[in-house]
């Protein structure tokens, strides 16, 4: 997601720990951050908040990292990762979870897109279609005796 | 046609050898031109309009970047190209711009590499590579959307479009990307300062925002001027037309 830890090379705003910052933040590109932040966090790219980050906004990216607290829902597109010190108070949705032992999560979580799949009703026809089938595939085992 | 600016701090006797040099280089080149010297007493605003009259396309500071500054205010609203000739050691705006010193500038003006680049506006006062604010008990409110606040008193905070030569290592500062960016890092001393201070920095890049404060406070823009907050700053896209360098840093 990001090249290195604590790099810079695809990152475009960096929140530094002695800022802090209130309101609607919006950004194009990656954001890291490790101060306060509270409204909400917007960004099309990757999201990496830091050990020592407070966010008390709700959370919306393409990829995130966290390693800090979060205090609101989360929902993200892709690949969200929660590490060791990762503290999160509030709903989670996104397609891809990975949680190092240690986290935090306290809240509802919803992680991938698959749907919950339906008992399906067989017919009589396709009963007997589906044994007369097994029966031919056994027939073509050499060596079987019946 | 070039009109070529030099500052007074070129009367001194030590830049005459050089000067020369340049010259002849200049004339070697064929893009030789009207030479004005810019003094205290002559108005360099008027000074440029009447050549800009006389059909001036190209208008080349030679001196250093407090030169180029002065004239970024008037040419930013007329179709000119800038050229630069950096002398003397106070030259960072030409490092970030790949030109190198003296003579060897020429050949940089001579292949006449164009970049329209941006330009910051602070409330109707154009600026080329950044403004300092002198204080951190500020508020910073960008876009409409959302505030900034430093949060230890003692930060430099400073707003730039060009790239600072602190930060070479950094992938920031694009004076053609449409943004500018705000830097806040606290200032930290001793030793802590060579681990710490890369760690503590902020980089948020806008396009518009103001600068608010409840005691009145200095905004120095790189042209020397002193503003009073609150004040307004934002990004003018392509708005200069600037000679530079294959060695610039964007």
């Amino acid at each position: 997601m990001f090249k290195k830890e604590g790099g810079v090379d695809d990152v475009e705003t960096i929140i530094g720990p002695s800022v802090q910052v209130e309101g609607d933040f919006v950004a194009a590109g990656d954001v890291i951050i490790e101060g306060m932040v509270s409204g909400t966090i917007k960004t099309e790219k990757n999201l990496k908040v830091g050990e020592g980050a407070k966010i008390f906004a709700s959370v919306t990216a393409a990829n995130a990292l966290i390693a800090g607290e979060v205090q609101g829902n989360v929902k993200i597109k892709e690949n969200l990762e929660l590490t060791s010190t990762a503290k999160i108070f509030g709903d989670v949705k996104t397609k891809i979870l990975t949680i190092v032992s240690g986290a935090t999560l306290q809240g509802k979580c919803q992680a991938g897109e698959e749907r919950k799949s339906k008992p399906e009703k067989i017919s009589d026809s396709e009963k007997s279609k589906n044994k007369e089938r097994v029966k031919e595939i056994l027939d073509e085992i050499p060596g079987r005796v019946q | 046609m070039y009109l070529y600016l030099y500052d007074s701090f070129l009367n001194n006797k030590k830049f005459s050898n050089t000067l020369a040099r340049i010259e002849t280089r200049l004339t070697d080149l064929g893009i030789g031109g009207k030479i004005c010297r810019i003094s205290p007493l002559r108005n360099i605003k008027e000074l440029i309009l009447d050549e800009i009259r006389n059909g001036v396309k190209t208008v080349v500071v030679v001196g250093d970047d407090k030169t180029l500054n002065q004239i970024v205010n008037v040419v930013a609203k007329y179709d000119i190209t800038v050229g630069l000739i950096p002398i003397g050691p106070d030259n960072r705006i030409a490092q970030t711009l790949g030109i190198p010193e003296g003579q060897k500038a020429c050949d940089v003006l001579a292949a006449r590499i164009i970049e329209k680049i941006d330009l910051g506006k602070i409330n109707e006062t154009y600026f080329l590579s950044g403004i300092q604010i002198s204080s951190s008990q500020i508020t910073i409110e960008c876009e409409n959307q959302y505030r900034i606040k430093p949060q230890q008193e003692n930060s430099q905070i400073a707003i730039y479009n060009l790239r600072p030569i602190f930060a070479t290592d950094l992938n920031y500062f694009n004076p053609k990307d449409g943004f500018l960016e705000v830097f806040i890092q606290p200032f930290t001393n001793g030793f802590l300062k060579i681990f710490k201070k890369d760690e503590e920095r902020s980089i948020i890049p806008f396009k518009k925002l103001v600068v608010k404060s409840q005691k009145s406070i200095s905004v120095i823009t790189d042209g020397q001027k002193v503003l009073k907050t609150p004040v307004k700053i934002e990004v003018v896209p392509k708005k200069l037309k600037l000679i530079v360098g294959k060695s610039r840093m964007f």
